[in-house]
């Protein structure tokens, strides 16, 4: 039977981002409900699967989250399956693989947790460096809500102002927790990136260090944040779904939403979703959200087209699903003959920061560098059975593979490029819905940033560590943080929401989290994800209090 | 006589549901290192004054702190020496007749959520010292906490007189010249201001602490009290006494037992600040108590049960990759994906000891599976010598990141008994669902309004026979 729903606020999507916003609304007296269009499924469930899955596949993060026939997202274990949603083209198709979850909970149930703020240089790429574009605030007026989204996560980091980023810049708040300390492996590349004039930093992450937070407990060091936390010491938005019912907010799983219904008003009348039997339904509301990361939010708006909007909902300005980024990553697999031992700690604990800043910046991409912390048995051990070796002689090349092997990863900050675009596919899924149609070309800025700068910068960093043999990653791959389909700007004429993530056509109707960032900076995108939901929800809260 | 008894009834039975809430809901307020403070600062600390009648995040001893009972919410009073809200206005003999005889300076009587049948035996030395240290040394919190008001029959204050006359101690600790004075000073700790049987003794039919299984063990909501009696199966009697004392100041000690409940509270807020020879006083005492045994242990001491055994090498292989939960799964599966991230394959724990094992181990080798299922609903959250021990709740608060419902714990615990522990003990849902709503509820009120009614309409029907009689 097709049901009406109804609520203050109708949020779509049930990540960071709308879980922060639905929090925000319950506790300032409003309805929530949330739609979203994955299962829920219980961290148990996830971690056995993980466990349950053979060692080759260890390392596709998607694996343990087999989706749903209403909600597909990208698996790789084959390129057909690899085919079989996203519908990738361009020069750099490989680069925009975006492994989302379609789960409630969202994606931050696989991310690393690293919170790394822009800087104020970030948000002003065309005014400094005549590249990209300038936000539509300072950074100051993101950093309050950086701090909030650092409390209301938990993330841990340091107290030395020396170690803290963005440099030299005042924080409204400490964070809430100490650093988690550096595992052998990243002690080393911190000595030896110094003697590069690389800083390598103590990443801030959304991960218990020592305490509990928020009664979830702290990191013991599973090593295990990718594809999953065992036990909820990272924050992922999950472990806010509880608190979100307890507080009387409704969540609806199993509900894919296809079209966004807008009335004579130009107002957001309904929101029209899927249940697994293809029947329709609908839900009305005061605001609506559309939080279903930077994919699904603009082919939602572009899938909503109809006689009121013939481009596509909040599309006016022919933005929507145009200036999609990601860091374009390129990774160096490195053989030494000491070891290392990465894999103390969290899987990513630390970022050499201080080389995505500078005046080059007019010419050529900033990066991040990293090294992944992650224990590197699993991918020494299959490589040591590939090369047929039994016995001792096995056992020490696992030893030696998980000792002396690291990766390498340099990330390219993206510019906001309007060729990088998102249409809908002529090719449809299973409720029939267009799939995603996404161009990808990651540009000459940062293609002469890998020339010029980050590779020769990372042959020497990984000299340096004593590598015996360095293999660079043939293209560019996805770091996975999506933005930009839904930019953000001051003019409603070249951009889709203002600068509180509502639709500059439709006052009812926020779009934050990722698509709304105007510019990707090197950093990981969550915690400005997180800080533009909560500014967002500020916003929220005035608009139905106000009315 | 009818409504008399009904009233007693009703407090025996709401002593049990006011005992266990305190005891539960503790405050996280810490106390300093008492053995440099006054000698009052130090029998507040020992007494514990602050666990209850603190508010979590308020001012020290300004009361506030809900109690959560079957029969209703109770609040603990302001103590500070406010002269409006707290106790300023208190003389010294007040002060005592509350805190030992549990009256008010108003004459009304306390509800023995506050347990000054412990503190009756405490010496006027202390109880002089306790009271200048409220008056002198506490600072006045000039607000008043949420009163306490439960519902009828249990406002009725007085009937809490009945009780009394039956029950509270009227002198204080008389040392016994058989013993040492370390053994004297331990009896005296452990019988009054530490107040250790008000959680540890059984209760008798009509809740008083039933002397001849002093120690022998007690439930109180959700948790429970175990048997630390000097018995060497079911008690404590193979404890050395550099380990009880080691167990009350850090609440751990490897392959033994970890403090969580209302015994994680005492050891953070009271027993890690007491003096070593306080310590020693209240092990050697504690090693001559009269042993209790319970028959249901057998001859299995709940210490020494349980090995290690891989949890992996059932689960591994035969299981699907799943997109929704599996109403199915077993207790292993449980184990595996809820504990043995933390608790290890083979339940070993951790070898820094923060992850204690889970055989060897007090919860898992007890008759009672009272505090396994609490532990898993509620986590531990032990705030000793600076430093956290820490375990999730499962499900024991609606907003735990992690849910497992009564099924689940239940095919959970009984997977740990069963693999790593006792495994004769039976877990049901029930139980489980029991334990999470903060123990047994009292089918007291619905009890003691039919006792009233029933009372009120036989006064009646005597009242229509007298007048008819009279009008004939």
């Amino acid at each position: 039977m097709p049901s009406t729903l109804n609520s203050d606020v109708v949020i779509v999507g049930t990540g960071v981002v709308g879980c922060l916003i639905a929090e925000q609304a319950l506790d300032a007296g409003l309805s929530v409900l949330m739609l979203e269009a994955g299962p829920r499924v219980s961290r148990d469930t996830i971690v056995e699967n993980y466990r349950n899955l053979p060692p080759t596949l260890r390392n596709h993060w998607n694996a343990p989250y087999p989706p749903k026939p209403w909600a597909p997202h990208l698996e790789t274990r084959t390129p057909t399956e690899a085919a079989s949603y996203l519908d990738l083209t361009g020069p750099n198709a490989k680069a925009y693989e975006q492994g989302y979850v379609r789960y409630a909970g969202g994606a931050t149930w696989h991310w690393a947790g690293i919170c790394w703020r822009m800087t104020p240089d970030d948000l002003r790429l065309k005014s400094l460096y005549g590249v990209g574009r300038d936000w539509a605030f300072s950074y100051d007026v993101l950093e309050p809500y950086y701090a909030r989204a650092e409390h209301a996560m938990g993330v841990c980091g340091p107290g030395d102002p020396a170690l803290q980023w963005p440099p030299r810049t005042a924080r409204s708040r400490p964070y809430p927790m100490r650093p988690i300390p550096f595992g052998p492996g990243e002690q080393r590349l911190t000595d030896v990136a110094a003697t590069l004039g690389m800083q390598n930093l103590p990443a801030p992450q959304a991960r218990n260090s020592g305490v509990s937070f928020d009664g979830r407990p702290p990191c013991c060091g599973n090593n295990n944040c990718f594809p999953v936390c065992p036990i909820a010491a990272k924050y992922d938005a999950a472990t806010a779904l509880p608190r979100i019912e307890a507080k009387g907010g409704r969540i609806i799983t199993n509900a894919v939403a296809y079209r966004v219904e807008t009335n004579a008003q130009k107002k957001v009348e309904a929101v029209h979703y899927y249940d697994p039997n293809r029947t329709s339904h609908s839900v009305s509301g005061k605001i609506f959200v559309l939080a279903c990361n930077g994919i699904e939010t603009p082919k939602l708006l572009l899938l909503s087209a109809d006689d009121k909007n013939p481009r596509g909902v909040a599309n006016s300005s022919d933005q929507v699903g145009r200036n999609m980024m990601d860091q374009p990553k390129l990774i160096a697999d490195i053989e030494m003959s000491e070891p290392l031992w990465t894999g103390v700690g969290p899987v990513q604990s630390s970022s050499i920061m201080n080389t995505s800043q500078g005046d080059f910046r007019r010419e050529y991409a900033g990066a991040m560098f990293r090294m992944e912390n992650m224990a590197r048995s699993t991918l020494g051990g299959l490589a040591a059975l590939e090369k047929g070796l039994y016995g001792k002689a096995l056992d020490q090349e696992i030893r030696r593979l998980s000792a002396c092997t690291a990766r390498l990863t340099v990330e390219h900050e993206p510019l906001p490029l309007p060729f990088n675009r998102l249409t809908l596919s002529d090719k449809k899924d299973w409720l029939g819905l267009n799939r995603p149609r996404i161009y990808y070309d990651v540009g000459d800025y940062v293609r002469r940033s890998a020339e010029n700068y980050t590779v020769p910068l990372l042959k020497k960093l990984a000299t340096a560590l004593g590598a015996t043999d360095i293999k660079i990653s043939p293209e560019f791959l996805h770091s996975d943080h999506i933005m930009g389909g839904t930019i953000m700007g001051n003019d409603p004429s070249d951009s889709v929401v203002d600068a509180d993530c509502r639709a500059h056509d439709h006052d009812n109707l926020f779009l934050p989290g990722g698509a709304a960032m105007t510019t990707g900076g090197s950093g990981n995108s969550t915690i400005t994800m997180a800080a533009l939901a909560l500014k967002a929800a500020d916003a929220i809260v005035g608009q139905l209090n106000h009315a | 006589m009818l409504r008399v008894t009904q009233t007693r009834q009703a407090f025996r039975l709401s002593f049990l549901a006011v005992l266990a809430g305190p005891i539960l809901l503790c405050s996280t307020a810490s106390a300093e290192d008492a053995s440099n403070i006054d000698p009052g600062a130090y029998i507040a600390v020992t007494s514990d004054c602050v666990a209850c009648h603190t508010a979590p995040g308020g001012k020290p001893f300004a009361g506030g702190l809900a109690m959560k009972t079957p029969l209703g919410t109770m609040y603990s009073t302001n103590i500070t020496p406010s002269k409006i809200y707290g106790i300023g206005e208190y003389s010294e003999a007040d002060f005592s007749r509350a805190v030992r005889k549990g009256i008010r300076k108003d004459g009304s009587n306390l509800y023995p959520a506050m347990p000054y049948t412990a503190y009756s035996y405490m010496t006027d030395q202390d109880i002089h010292d306790l009271y200048l240290y409220f008056m002198k040394s506490v600072q006045p919190v000039e607000r008043a906490p949420p009163k306490t008001a439960l519902p009828f029959p249990m406002n009725i204050r007085s009937s809490m007189m009945f009780w009394n006359i039956l029950f509270r101690n009227n002198t204080t600790y008389q040392p016994d010249p058989s013993h040492s004075a370390e053994w004297n000073r331990g009896a005296y700790l452990a019988q009054g201001p530490a107040h250790c049987g008000t959680c540890h003794t059984p209760r008798g039919f009509l809740m008083q602490e039933e002397a001849s299984k002093a120690f022998g063990g007690g439930s109180l909501g959700s948790w429970y009290a175990p048997n630390i009696t000097s018995d060497k199966i079911s008690g404590i009697g193979n404890w050395s006494q550099d380990e009880i004392k080691t167990y009350l100041k850090s609440g751990h000690i490897d392959g033994l037992a970890q403090a969580a409940g209302g015994m994680g509270e005492a050891v953070e807020h009271s027993f890690q600040h007491l003096t070593d020879a306080d310590l020693n006083a209240l092990a050697t005492y504690l090693a001559s108590t009269q042993p209790v045994r319970d028959p249901a242990d057998g001859n299995l001491s709940r210490f020494a049960l349980g090995r290690p055994v891989s949890s992996a090498d059932r689960v591994r292989g035969d299981q699907p990759i799943r997109s929704e939960d599996n109403p199915d799964i077993s207790g292993a599966e449980l184990f595996m994906g809820n504990c043995a991230s933390c608790h290890n394959y083979k339940a070993q724990g951790s070898r820094d000891g923060y992850y204690p094992s889970l055989w060897h181990n007090s919860v898992t080798g007890a008759s009672n599976p009272d505090n396994l299922i609490a532990t898993i609903l509620f986590g531990v959250d032990r705030h000793v010598a600076g430093a956290q021990a820490f375990m999730p709740g499962f499900g024991g608060k609606k907003t735990d990141a992690v849910q497992l419902n009564d099924q689940e714990i239940t095919k959970l615990t009984k997977y740990v008994f069963d693999t790593y522990g006792r495994p004769q003990v039976s877990v049901s849902p029930a139980q489980v669902a029991t334990i999470r709503q903060g123990g047994p509820k009292s089918p007291l009120l619905v009890l003691s309004r039919i006792g009233i009614a029933g009372g009120t309409i036989i006064i009646a029907l005597g009242c229509f026979w007298l007048l008819r009689t009279f009008r004939k």
